[in-house]
């Protein structure tokens, strides 16, 4: 028996050993790493190093150029962020994104849920093919082009509002008033959706072992005692975990739907966290102001979808990396 | 009825039809949902004008005429922005593969130093945001703004696009690879002829996750691009939607042909323009539903 202490020395340097020895005799496979860490380092990490812009009293001109400018700029502290939390213009947007986001998983979370089980019960292999492919398809619709569908479908002299004066109503203008606006956001997300969330579940109810339907047959359970008993507790563990994930995203999901979608007219229901950071940092030219902002919703984000993934990864062994 | 025809059929009971009823039912609504809207969209692109801007066209052409559709094409920047939009969607496809397979591969090996380090970065950069402000100052720093490469080189590497083909690669057997390097062939000849050929279905899907983004990207072109001549087509479209009543004004003083036609209306433009946009999406459909769904499980959930 040796002393452990050596010992551990030299498997440490043994393993450093070995790291440089598979360098040496794999460089390609390093030499191909560059391109990929030359994009992150460029696309992703620098604009983190552009944060301290909210702690500092950024003006683009003061430097070289707008990075450059950065380190040039005087520090403030928080004030920014004092600003921020006392404006009004800010709980507006927070509470909004939290409306907004949260209808949108209370109405719309049980839906391709319940259309994958009902998918899963056609009998018909064709007919079937026929409707996910259906309800498939606007998933790969961008937000512009369903703006552009809805836009013709609703607008002023749309077909909807040509059949509600028709039925004797008066024509509603659902982008520009604030009792429908959010609604409207609500109805697009799910036309989008549905149908590529229903696919997940499908995959998951397809992946159920059909032997224990059987079981349940021969123990009289009626088609509704199986949908219960055993698709949904079969579904459930990806159930939850698309539940977590939606919750984890709540700040930082239809950001360009709202952008595409809102007008003046809707901004006190419409205006969320991220359109508001667009318009005062590009827009305003507020740049430090916006980047406070941005920063704010990064670290809620951060946090909410570590606590997340945590919390899949504890209760159901499954996390997204 | 013979024996063995109800051997196979065996009747449903009541909650088996009520299931079926209401499950045939209720995506048949679903699916009229997702369809009519874009139904009525390419109505109104060919309808005769007075129809559109009365409001009367349903799921089917009132009328017919291609004079809104022709006007389109050749008198806004349609054209422009379906080039622009298709370079942006082939190169940036193309760069974005070749930067997830050369990061993928090497990241997938278990024995490759420094492993757990590099992964983490991608990690770390898929859950913290630098946000639009810090992102709009690197892409200004660099002098690539108004340019295809502003629309192109923030997604060259989408992280989550690499874990779906790093994941792939892990699942391949590694004893293929293993007799490959023996018969001596170098890392990078093994990914090609190999690893590559092996993987096909998995990139198709990750090809077109980035094609798609490529082409519906809105907000990206909107922030990097400002002339007319960068326009893509998203951009053009949302101002096509966004200006319909400034286009009114243009349709009156500008003349179309010598004259002025009827047929040219504000709301057919909208549904042609549009409509137009939505055709290479339904070409290229049969391929996405074939990879897509496929991807989408291998991606969404990691065991």
């Amino acid at each position: 028996m040796t002393n452990p202490i050596p010992r551990k020395k030299i498997s440490l340097r043994r393993t450093l050993h070995n790291k440089l020895v598979h360098i040496a005799r794999h460089p390609l496979l390093y030499l191909m790493l560059i391109p990929g860490l030359f994009f992150l380092c460029i696309y992703k990490f620098w604009p983190l190093y552009g944060l301290q812009m909210a702690f500092r009293k950024y003006s683009i001109y003061a430097g070289s150029n707008p990075m450059d400018s950065i380190a040039k700029s005087p520090w403030v502290g928080t004030k920014y962020f004092v600003k921020l939390f006392r404006s009004a213009q800010f709980s507006l947007v927070l509470k909004n994104t939290l409306i907004i986001n949260g209808m949108k998983i209370i109405i719309l979370f049980p839906v391709p849920i319940i259309t994958a089980i009902m998918l899963n019960e056609i009998r018909s292999a064709m007919y079937k093919k026929v409707l996910q492919t259906t309800i498939y398809i606007p998933y790969f619709f961008s937000w512009v082009m369903i703006f552009g569908i809805f836009y013709s479908l609703l607008g002023s002299y749309g077909m909807l509002n040509t059949l509600i004066v028709k039925l004797g109503g008066t024509r509603i203008r659902f982008f520009t008033s604030t009792e429908t606006f959010r609604g409207l956001l609500v109805f697009t997300e799910g036309w989008r959706e549905t149908g590529y969330n229903a696919v997940i579940y499908l995959a998951a109810i397809v992946g159920i072992d059909t032997t224990l339907y059987e079981a349940a047959k021969v123990d009289g359970a009626n088609k509704w005692q199986q949908i219960w008993h055993v698709t949904i507790p079969g579904i459930l563990p990806t159930v939850v975990l698309m539940l977590i994930l939606k919750v984890g995203h709540i700040l930082d999901t239809g950001f360009e739907q709202v952008l595409i979608f809102y007008n003046p007219a809707v901004y006190d229901v419409g205006d969320v966290i991220q359109t508001y950071v667009y318009r005062l940092g590009l827009g305003k030219m507020d740049f430090s102001q916006a980047t406070a902002l941005g920063l704010f919703n990064s670290v809620v984000a951060f946090v909410l979808i570590v606590g997340a993934n945590t919390l899949s990864h504890k209760t159901l062994h499954r996390s997204i990396w | 009825m013979s024996r063995k025809k109800n051997k196979n059929s065996i009747p449903l009971d009541f909650s088996e039809k009520l299931v079926l009823g209401l499950s045939n039912t209720i995506l048949t609504i679903f699916a009229l949902v997702a369809i009519l809207p874009c139904l009525n969209l390419f109505s109104k692109s060919v309808s005769i004008g007075p129809a559109v801007t009365a409001g009367f066209v349903y799921f089917w052409p009132n009328g017919f005429q291609l004079e809104t559709i022709e006007y389109v094409l050749a008198k806004t920047s349609f054209l422009t922005s379906l080039k622009n939009t298709l370079i942006i969607t082939v190169a940036g496809t193309a760069i974005s593969m070749f930067t997830t397979i050369t990061t993928a591969y090497p990241l997938s090996k278990p024995d490759l130093s420094f492993r757990k380090l590099f992964t983490l970065l991608y990690v770390i950069s898929m859950v913290f945001f630098g946000g639009i402000v810090p992102a709009y100052m690197v892409v200004h720093t660099l002098g690539i703004l108004d340019t295809y490469w502003a629309c192109i080189l923030p997604f060259a590497i989408v992280q989550f696009n690499m874990f779906i083909v790093k994941n792939y690669f892990e699942g391949l057997p590694s004893e293929v690879m293993e007799s490959s390097a023996i018969d001596g062939a170098n890392d990078l000849r093994t990914l090609i002829s190999i690893v590559l050929p092996m993987s096909v279905p998995v990139l198709a899907t990750v090809a077109l996750l980035y094609a798609v983004n490529y082409w519906n990207n809105y907000f990206h072109a909107m922030m990097y691009t400002n002339s007319t001549a960068m326009r893509t087509m998203q951009l053009y479209l949302y101002d096509i939607i966004s200006n319909s009543q400034a286009f009114a004004e243009n349709l009156f003083t500008t003349s179309y042909g010598g004259t002025m036609s009827v047929n040219v209306t504000t709301d057919g433009m909208v549904a042609s323009a549009v409509g137009l946009s939505i055709i290479p999406i339904v070409l290229a459909y049969p391929f996405i539903q074939r990879y897509m769904v496929k991807g989408i499980t291998v991606g969404s959930v990691k065991g």
